[in-house]
């Protein structure tokens, strides 16, 4: 057997030091993932609007979206047993199709962050100010905003496992409010069919193509987890299973509000099913104002810890990209104490709240920005996981370890994120219609020309392009592997 | 329905011990930057299987995956298994320098020795013996070499065990925070001290011996009888500078 040792060198330091080492359990980095979901939001609003779409094969439709999900987080699983990384799939793609493209879904990941974080806000104001019995006016929204972003910035700064606490807490708490109002509602005494039955039990067409998009834009953040390759203890165990576990869970979570939903609107009138959030309609109607505040409680403290989440994982990309030289070194720097990057966060924080604040000034109802902002970042999401599921197979290939297994599967992901991407890009139904493509598309090219630009220009910093917490001198067995010297 | 039996390690489990262990051996065998192919052909394990396996012994930490992320090398783990039996003895150049220091200072001198996960009191000063040197190697979090160590680790509580802070003396760090604001001290300040943690009459300072490369290989310790803090860190310049001629030696 060759041996190889003689190229090798390890660093002293890693190139991702400065956060806080090995703190978080596996609870701890799950619930980063389940927050970027935001499942009780998700179980609540997703199923009506996959319904209207699919019909009677709703079911069967979320199935679907839930076993494409899985098998993108089974793909994103071969880079987390590998590397602990800080950027997530930006730093996975890198390892398979280099700076350029790396750059691509690392933009597109961003966007996916910053956008879901910026409509969990306005998501979480809204259903704050409903919880208060107060009018969500854009106003009102836009000044609710200010305050859950100073707050959700101050747990991120204050440290990450004290943001994956709080998140673990209100997702523990809006998960079982969700699931006691369905209950209730379940239990409620029903009468005959509703005007919404025919559109429950409707038929199959290729409606159904577009529900399996929704359906997966219902995941967007499940990976979120990839970000905490420096923070998590034991990265290479907890961080894949996290990534894997989140969208299995979150699938049967859904799954079962879809079912209970079904039930529920088949005896429902028609308005009910179109309206915004139909659970809470229904408990409206059967006098159970009591049910629709919990629920509201329940959704709006989901999305806050989305915020949390997404800011989390947000700032850590801009850290990575920080650090290997494609942005200002600034934004690679930790804090002294919390040992956080408390420099990209803050810099995360005024597009966070600003961007939707002054839509929301400017007029727009808080419902359309939410929505807006979802479709934007369900498309970066999306392209993100297609450039990592399709790197996944060339990188390692790039390491001697492809076995067929993940290329059928790299290379299946990667074509059902390209058409789902296709079906939503062409999809004038979808939410936000075609002005949130335009919206993506223009918030991508800053990426794509910064990209080129590196490229042509300064392709020497794209050289440090995908570093992750690597093998320093300290994790091997003593004297085993030479030392780099010190520059 | 039938009732549930724990059967242990059944069907094929023993075997992926086994397997496990073999890759594990390979590897030393081999040498630093070892890939996974050659691995599995050594072996002669299928490639899947092997791979799973090296990921699972990378994921516990027993192997490392070197940087390129095609390489492995054993990992700190693996000299965790043997505790305190790596340490080599110590070179009589090494006893004169530190002898040389204890001419030079009016408190205990020691030399404790580090492995990747253990110290080992090496040259304990005649003149002012320490009264326990089993307490520093057993409770790492209450004495200076012992929080030096941990400062070191990527994660102390792979170590030491956060339930097992036991509590020696009324100062005994004992809260795993407490010691976590300790560590990042150490790191700051390049060495650590503590007064009244092990006995409450004694206080100590421990400065790091490097290698030229970098690594932690020693600490020279200075004790001194006070329960102020800043009596032994006021040795620490002396020792610094013999710390610096001992990393050469030791190193």
């Amino acid at each position: 057997m060759a041996q190889r040792s003689a190229g090798v060198r390890l660093p002293v330091q890693s190139p991702v030091a400065g956060l806080r080492r090995r703190r978080l359990s596996f609870l701890e980095v799950l619930a980063q993932s389940v927050s970027g979901l935001a499942p009780s939001a998700a179980m609540v609003a997703v199923p009506s609007i996959v319904l209207l779409e699919s019909g009677s094969a709703t079911l069967p439709v979320l199935l679907a979206a839930t076993a494409l999900v899985v098998l993108i987080g089974w793909c994103l699983t071969h880079f987390a047993r590998r590397m602990a990384a800080v950027g997530g799939t930006y730093s996975y793609t890198a390892r398979g199709l280099g700076p350029v493209g790396a750059l691509v879904g690392g933009w597109a990941l961003l966007i996916g962050y910053a956008a879901v974080a910026m409509a969990a806000l306005v998501g979480s104001a809204v259903y704050l100010a409903g919880l208060f019995g107060l009018d969500p006016s854009p106003p009102v929204v836009a000044g609710a905003c200010v305050l859950l972003g100073l707050l959700g910035t101050l747990c991120t700064v204050r440290g990450i496992q004290l943001s994956a606490r709080v998140a673990l807490v209100l997702e523990v708490l809006s998960i079982s409010l969700v699931l006691t109002v369905l209950a209730v509602l379940l239990l409620a005494p029903r009468s005959t069919p509703g005007t919404a039955a025919a559109v429950v039990d409707g038929p199959v067409h290729w409606g159904a193509a577009v529900g399996v998009v929704l359906g997966v834009t219902a995941f967007m953040g499940f990976e979120s987890a990839a970000t905490l390759g420096v923070e998590a203890r034991r990265p290479l165990v907890s961080v894949p299973r996290a990534v894997l576990w989140t969208p299995v869970v979150a699938g049967v979570l859904l799954l079962a509000a879809a079912a209970a939903q079904v039930v529920l609107l088949r005896s429902a009138p028609l308005d009910v099913l179109t309206s915004p959030v139909p659970v809470a309609e229904l408990a409206e109607r059967d006098g159970l104002g009591l049910l629709r505040r919990l629920l509201d409680l329940g959704i709006a403290t989901s999305f806050f810890a989305c915020v949390t989440g997404s800011t989390n994982a947000l700032g850590r990309v801009l850290f990575t990209m920080a650090r290997e030289g494609v942005l200002p070194a600034a934004l690679g720097r930790t804090h002294p104490r919390f040992e956080t990057p408390h420099h990209a966060l803050t810099l995360a924080l005024p597009a966070v709240v600003g961007v939707p604040v002054v839509v929301l000034l400017s007029g727009s109802g808080p419902r359309a920005v939410l929505t807006g902002a979802l479709t934007v970042s369900a498309f970066g999401y999306v392209l993100a996981y297609v450039l990592a599921c399709l790197a996944m197979p060339l990188f390692l290939r790039s390491i001697g370890e492809l076995t067929p297994l993940p290329a059928v599967a790299g290379s299946l992901a990667a074509v059902a994120g390209v058409l789902g991407l296709g079906v939503a890009l062409g999809g004038a139904s979808l939410w936000g219609g075609q002005a949130m493509t335009s919206v993506f598309l223009t918030a991508l090219a800053p990426g794509l020309l910064w990209a080129c630009w590196l490229r042509w220009r300064a392709p020497g910093r794209l050289a440090a392009v995908g570093v992750y917490d690597v093998a320093t001198v300290g994790s091997v067995l003593p004297g085993s592997v030479p030392v780099e010297p010190v520059p | 329905m039938t009732p549930a039996v724990d059967r242990g390690l059944t069907g094929r489990q023993p075997k992926a011990v086994q397997s496990a262990l073999a890759i594990l051996e390979a590897v030393a065998r081999a040498g630093a930057g070892v890939t996974a192919r050659e691995v599995a052909e050594e072996l002669g394990l299928p490639p899947a299987t092997t791979y799973r396996l090296l990921n699972l012994l990378v994921g516990e930490e027993y192997l490392v995956r070197l940087p390129d992320l095609h390489g492995f090398a054993l990992g700190r783990k693996v000299s965790a298994l043997t505790r305190g039996e790596g340490v080599v003895p110590l070179s009589t150049a090494a006893r004169e320098v530190v002898a040389e220091l204890r001419g030079r200072v009016r408190c205990g001198v020691h030399l404790v020795l580090y492995t990747a996960t253990s110290l080992h009191c090496a040259d304990v000063d005649p003149d002012h013996p320490l009264q326990a040197p089993e307490l520093l190697e057993r409770h790492l979090h209450a004495s200076a070499p012992g929080k030096l160590l941990l400062a070191e680790q990527p994660d102390w509580q792979d170590v030491l065990q956060p339930h097992r802070l036991h509590r020696l003396t009324d100062r005994t760090v004992a809260r795993a925070a407490d010691l976590d604001a300790e560590l990042r001290v150490v790191r700051r300040r390049g060495c650590a001290v503590q007064a009244g943690q092990v006995h409450d009459d004694l206080a100590c300072a421990a400065v790091p011996v490097r290698s030229p490369a970098g690594v932690l290989v020693a600490a020279v310790v200075v004790t001194v009888r006070s329960a102020d803090p800043a009596a032994p860190a006021a040795q620490t310049a002396p020792a610094r500078e013999y710390a610096g001629r001992l990393g050469r030696l030791l190193g």
